[in-house]
């Protein structure tokens, strides 16, 4: 099986929407329930979106961005361009675990990834130490806030391909809102 | 940048077909067939080939082999020789008076279009030649865990150019875990028509 012609152009139309519902989505979730999620890992992590939110209206021509830095309870730019139709373009997370930390910009259009930091890895080899373990230490680090990613969205989408999206749906809208 | 730098930005995949368990061993010959090759010593404009993680010079895995762990992490070195235009643009008129000047002693008034399309050509050649190729390296991580596989860029030009590469190596077929992507490898079977149809949804009413 591979992609044909008729998925990758479905994927270049359909995924920036997809995305941006996406990240609207967690914007919402994670600040009316206070950015405590729990993994099926049992894991609870947090997730905050923070410093930069863009959001975009429009095609074409009558494309319009703004875009807000600073700490949560500050991005009014990006908060004012939800009420007039605007969504999530990009975003930057923030994902705590115990006392660790992942930040990471997430594009809604393809999820690329940029700026991903993760907790810091000792980079100095130990002796006798096997010259990879910082290498697999640094994949077992970004590997995890991408689970976290990925279980994020996975649940976006049950949700969303569901009769409850109605309901969550009223909720989002109630505020954007407020 | 790479995977082991503070900040790390990347574009994610998944391998479309199954593995079969008898490519696991020839990995380190397909890359070197794949090899980057050296273009210091040529006119070449451009070279692409994989080179080790660890150093944009080892194109044998010389210091290290490329499976680290359940990893197979290796990088795509791209070198790109390129004339700034200001420069093509000087030494293609130092040229065109130079060749203005014979057509005039052999009593041609004008330089015909295609002698100068021929002229800029030799132009381009001869500083390609004088030009240094820029190297770039995008680190590689392949996951034979769950088979996905990380490239070291977003850049939307570099992103063909690997899918390719890795195809024409491996011959297996990548697939960009974009939200179109990943939403439809998180629905049932009876139920991915479903993807085809999205409609944005409205957050104002």
């Amino acid at each position: 099986m591979t992609t044909d012609e008729f998925d990758l152009h479905k994927a270049s139309t359909l995924s920036p929407y997809i995305g941006q519902d996406f990240l609207t989505w967690l914007w919402f979730k994670t600040e009316t329930g206070g950015g405590l999620f729990r993994l099926s890992s049992e894991d609870q992590v947090g997730v905050h979106m923070e410093q930069r939110i863009s959001v975009q209206g429009g095609e074409g021509e009558t494309k319009d961005t703004a875009t807000s830095s600073g700490p949560q309870s500050e991005l009014t730019e990006a908060r004012l361009g939800l009420r007039t139709g605007k969504k999530v373009t990009q975003a930057r997370l923030r994902i705590e675990e115990d006392e660790n930390a992942w930040q990471l910009q997430l594009k809604a259009e393809d999820f690329s990834i940029s700026s991903l930091k993760t907790p810091k890895v000792d980079m100095r080899l130990e002796e006798g130490e096997d010259p990879d373990a910082r290498f697999l230490e640094k994949m077992f680090l970004i590997d995890k806030a991408l689970q976290v990613v990925d279980e994020l969205f996975a649940r976006f989408v049950r949700l969303r391909f569901s009769a409850d999206w109605q309901t969550e749906l009223t909720a989002i809208r109630n505020w954007v809102n407020s | 940048m790479g995977f082991l730098s503070a900040s790390a930005s990347f574009t994610r995949y998944r391998i479309v077909e199954d593995v079969p368990e008898s490519l696991w061993p020839r990995i380190p010959d397909l890359l070197l067939q794949n090899a980057f090759q050296d273009i210091d010593n040529t006119h070449d404009e451009r070279a692409y080939g994989w080179v080790s993680i660890d150093s944009m010079l080892d194109t044998e895995w010389s210091i290290a082999p490329a499976y680290k762990g359940e990893f197979v992490a290796f990088a795509l070195r791209l070198d790109t020789r390129r004339i700034p235009p200001s420069v093509m643009k000087k030494h293609y008129q130092i040229a065109l008076e130079e060749l203005s000047r014979k057509n005039k002693e052999d009593g041609k008034s004008y330089v015909s279009r295609s002698q100068k399309q021929e002229l800029r050509e030799q132009v381009r050649l001869r500083l390609l030649g004088r030009t240094l190729p820029v190297p770039a390296v995008f680190d590689v991580v392949w996951n034979t865990s769950n088979n996905r596989v990380f490239f070291a860029s977003t850049q939307q030009k570099m992103l063909p150019l690997f899918e390719e590469l890795f195809t024409q190596t491996f011959q297996l077929h990548l697939e960009p875990l974009t939200p179109y992507f990943l939403a439809l490898n998180l629905l049932p079977e009876d139920r991915k028509a479903e993807v085809n149809e999205y409609e944005p949804a409205i957050f104002v009413e």
